[in-house]
């Protein structure tokens, strides 16, 4: 029976893999198609290949935190474990997949955080676990980490590009100078690919992850979801990309530059402590950040409260699905 | 296009192109009231009626970018500019067709049989006047994408100061003619009905060019209020 439970967890992790690869590593990339740095298919490759190594060298950390670090599985059995993590993987995307239909601006982290969330809960229910054994240290220091790293990305951008302003844009044809940038901005899409990679793999993997117990999760299903992401840009990633692309000429490579760089560091250091964050949040307050800097033609700052009440939406919905979830197959099996 | 999540929501309207395209429309309508006024004088009515027409549909598309604009830039949204600067920048901009279309109307109101030779002369030269200014005006317009383009650099905003700079000389040039012309029509030996339509427009050729003026100086209010 755990063995069938675990077949289709994985298969339902690849498939948020791949939703994750077709529409947040898209979005990512998105700007290097909107400045022309890159083209369609470069875009696709750099981010096939980047995205699979970050989400395999660099990915264990952000995958440990979801998938052991919310429910303290050690206190739990096999079977549970194995229910628990299908509930949860299946709610986070099910919800990611309506959200998605309806245009809202959710973050895959957020959903497998709120779903791990809900599979904690549920177990607490079940009196297999006490409410105080579920790690609140840890989601607290997630639930901080969602604040600062899109805060962090905008100050970042801000930063880098008034040192471009100040320095760069006053001085050198601007045309000359947006030339120059096409080319770094490769560099720095390869480096969102990867630090995306290295964060987002857990939203897919963590809960089959969690299934190991007490020992290690094996590579394997690190590289299984850096594959799945990099299927998910090629099979519909390409779409999003050339929507999102061109929609965003405004950012010129200079801009670009700053975005990217900004997030991708942000997002990098997140995956460093272990910390879930969104990549495409902390993108849009990258983006916020060249705007104050007097970056963009306009930026549209409504967007930041649609994402804090996707937010708030996003935690109670994951976990109530995963909740509804895990008790239908608790009858069931 | 469903099964899309993006960040493009974090991009807001830019109303700068629509504020140059509205300046087009001040520049094609100042080159139409050029050629009315020749009808005016050759007593072409079919032409009149029609010039008159083109000129009051600009106008109309004009008023239309206007409130797109004016509905558009809402207070979430950060500019690089001021926002209350340039909505009050995009005001003056709206008198300069708003007086042109004046104009236009002015010239059917009656044929004016006799206008002496001079005062036609003085008010082509008015006309061309009011082009010139117009056309330095949007060449100053032209500098919007480029202030964007490198973040308002230094060098950007000095070059459109020298703009704002010509425009001024020539709105002083306007005044000068136009005195001429009040002195020629009110010493004239025309049709008094004649004289104060013609006196009339000369006026409102004069908020033209004041229009034109004060828009540009609010332009520049606007990039070095920032």
């Amino acid at each position: 029976m755990i063995e069938i439970l675990f077949i289709i967890t994985v298969i339902v992790s690849i498939y948020m893999a791949w939703n994750i690869g077709a529409n947040d590593a898209a979005n990512s990339m998105a700007t290097s198609y909107g400045s022309g740095a890159l083209t369609l298919k470069q875009i696709i490759v750099i981010a096939g290949i980047l995205e699979f190594c970050g989400a395999f060298f660099f990915g264990s950390r952000v995958t440990h935190t979801i998938g052991k670090g919310i429910v303290p599985i050690n206190l739990l059995d096999p079977h549970i474990i194995a229910i628990g993590a299908l509930s949860a993987i299946f709610s986070a995307g099910l919800w990611i997949t309506i959200a998605t239909y309806y245009h809202l601006p959710v973050s895959t982290s957020h959903s497998i955080v709120g779903s791990m969330l809900g599979f904690g809960l549920a177990a607490v229910s079940e009196n297999l676990l006490k409410f105080e054994q579920i790690r609140w240290g840890i989601l607290s220091k997630i639930a901080l980490s969602w604040i600062i790293s899109p805060v962090a990305g905008a100050v970042m951008a801000f930063v880098i590009f008034s040192i471009i302003r100040f320095f760069i844009l006053s001085n050198m044809d601007i045309d000359r100078a947006e030339k120059i940038f096409r080319y770094l901005q490769v560099i720095t899409a390869c480096y969102v690919a990867f630090a995306h990679g290295s964060n987002d793999v857990a939203n897919a993997v963590g809960p089959v992850s969690a299934t190991f117990g007490f020992t290690e999760a094996p590579s394997w299903i690190l590289a299984l979801g850096g594959l799945g992401i990099a299927i998910g840009i090629a099979t519909w990633g390409y779409r999003v990309i050339e929507t999102v692309g061109k929609k965003i000429t405004e950012l010129t490579p200079t801009r670009g530059f700053s975005a990217e760089f900004s997030t991708a560091t942000t997002v990098l250091a997140a995956s460093y402590f272990g910390m879930p964050v969104s990549t495409t949040h902390t993108l849009v307050g990258s983006v916020l950040g060249v705007g104050f800097a007097g970056g963009l033609a306009s930026v549209d700052l409504s967007v930041v409260k649609r994402i804090i009440y996707s937010w708030i939406l996003t935690i109670p919905i994951a976990a109530g699905l995963t909740i509804s979830i895990y008790t239908v197959l608790v009858v069931l099996l | 296009m469903r099964f899309i999540r993006s960040v493009t929501d974090v991009f807001g309207y830019s109303p700068f192109k629509a504020i140059h395209k509205h300046s087009e429309y001040c520049e094609i309508a100042a080159d139409l009231l050029v050629d009315q006024f020749e009808a005016f004088v050759n007593g072409d009515k079919n032409k009149i009626f029609e010039l008159e027409q083109e000129i009051d549909d600009l106008e109309h598309e004009a008023d239309k970018i206007k409130q797109e604009i004016r509905t558009h830039v809402t207070k979430s949204l950060r500019l690089p500019v001021d926002r209350h600067d340039l909505l009050s920048f995009l005001s003056y901009q709206d008198q300069i067709i708003n007086y042109i279309e004046h104009v236009c109307h002015m010239l059917t109101y009656r044929g004016a049989k006799d206008v002496d030779k001079e005062i036609e002369r003085k008010f082509r030269k008015l006309l061309h006047k009011i082009n010139e200014i117009i056309c330095k005006y949007e060449e100053l317009i032209d500098h919007v994408a480029k202030l964007i383009a490198t973040s308002f650099s230094k060098k950007e905003i000095t070059e459109v100061l020298v703009h704002v700079n010509e425009v001024e000389i020539v709105e002083h040039e306007c005044d000068i003619v136009q005195i001429e012309l009040h002195k020629l029509l009110l010493n004239s030996e025309m049709d008094p009905f004649d004289v104060i339509l013609l006196r009339d427009i000369v006026i409102q050729l004069g908020e033209v060019a004041n229009s034109t003026a004060r828009a540009a100086d609010s332009f520049r209010t606007m990039i070095l209020g920032r």
